[in-house]
């Protein structure tokens, strides 16, 4: 077990969450879609990746999104963003609603946008 | 501001199979995005997973999660997870599986005990899911019906013969997969 195997990654990722491994609050899915709801008035409190994903999620996007976009962990992004949703600047769907929410309309326009692709 | 939210969705599809079976191949074929491949941190969780050197271990294991994306049209979206199909995997599983609309396992006939895991998985969990024999170049070609016999597979159980490197021959798979979770999503028959 080497005292210079290299540490770094880990350890600036949990920095950016101040050392925090779990989100706050209700869970949320990998594919739950992420909403910005409005920027903060005063910006003290919010690091530079909360501030990207209030500006990314201006458009909807998953957690997995912004995960790739910030290249940054999964555990780590939900951490960052129960920190939105505590302060109410983000809204993130319910968990787990994408086999319920499947009705035949919805398998249609998925197989016919499959054979389009 | 909420109009949307009724229209929006992200459905979640996981590919299972051992390393190298060509889970990655197959989410790169169709994906939009190039596979990602992120790191998804344990925590205590995997402290008795990986405890053989007694070296005190709590939030430093990491495994990859690949994904890919399709975007069918703004607000409805295809997710592909491909995870690691070994058994200290499969609390990822647990997770990823919750509200997905179905799997594919890829089998490797030379490795077919990879695959009977993650079918039990699936089946265990009414997951809706395909089996697809990755024929690629210099592999021995299988009926699907000797591949439904050596892994048990239920009538049901689509079994498709695919090159997981062939956009037309992924899509296919999702096709069929998509149809199959139609027939037979638990989630349908509890909802009229």
């Amino acid at each position: 077990m080497g005292a210079d195997e290299d540490p770094g990654p880990l350890v600036r990722m949990y920095v950016v969450t101040g050392g925090r491994a779990r989100p706050i609050g209700e869970a949320f899915d990998v594919v739950a879609v992420v909403t910005t709801l409005g920027m903060p008035y005063e910006q003290a409190g919010l690091s530079p990746e909360h501030l990207t994903v209030l500006r990314m999620c201006v458009r909807p996007a998953t957690v997995a999104d912004i995960g790739v976009y910030l290249r940054l962990p999964l555990n780590i992004i939900r951490v960052l963003l129960s920190d939105l949703r505590r302060e109410g600047l983000v809204s993130i769907d319910r968990p787990a609603v994408s086999a319920a929410a499947m009705n035949e309309r919805i398998y249609q326009e998925v197989l016919n946008g499959l054979r389009a692709l | 501001m909420d109009y949307a939210r009724s229209e929006t969705l992200a459905i979640k599809i996981l590919v299972a199979g051992g390393f190298g079976v060509g889970k990655t191949t197959m989410v790169s074929a169709v994906s939009e995005i190039q596979p990602l491949h992120t790191e998804e941190l344990l925590s205590d969780r995997s402290a008795a997973v990986d405890d053989t050197t007694g070296v005190e271990q709590k939030t430093t294991t990491t495994v990859a999660l690949d994904f890919g994306r399709i975007t069918l049209r703004e607000g409805l979206w295809i997710y592909l997870f491909g995870t690691p199909g070994q058994d200290r995997f499969w609390f990822m599983w647990d997770e990823l599986s919750i509200g997905a609309l179905g799997a594919v396992v890829i089998a490797d006939t030379r490795r077919l005990g990879e695959a009977f895991a993650a079918v039990d998985y699936f089946e265990q969990r009414k997951i809706p899911f395909v089996v697809t024999v990755n024929c690629f170049d210099g592999a021995r070609r299988h009926s699907p019906e000797a591949v439904r016999r050596a892994l048990a597979l239920p009538a049901h159980v689509p079994v498709v013969l695919s090159d997981v490197r062939d956009r037309e021959s992924v899509k296919e798979i999702l096709l069929t997969l998509v149809r199959h979770a139609r027939e037979h999503a638990p989630s349908l028959t509890a909802m009229p």
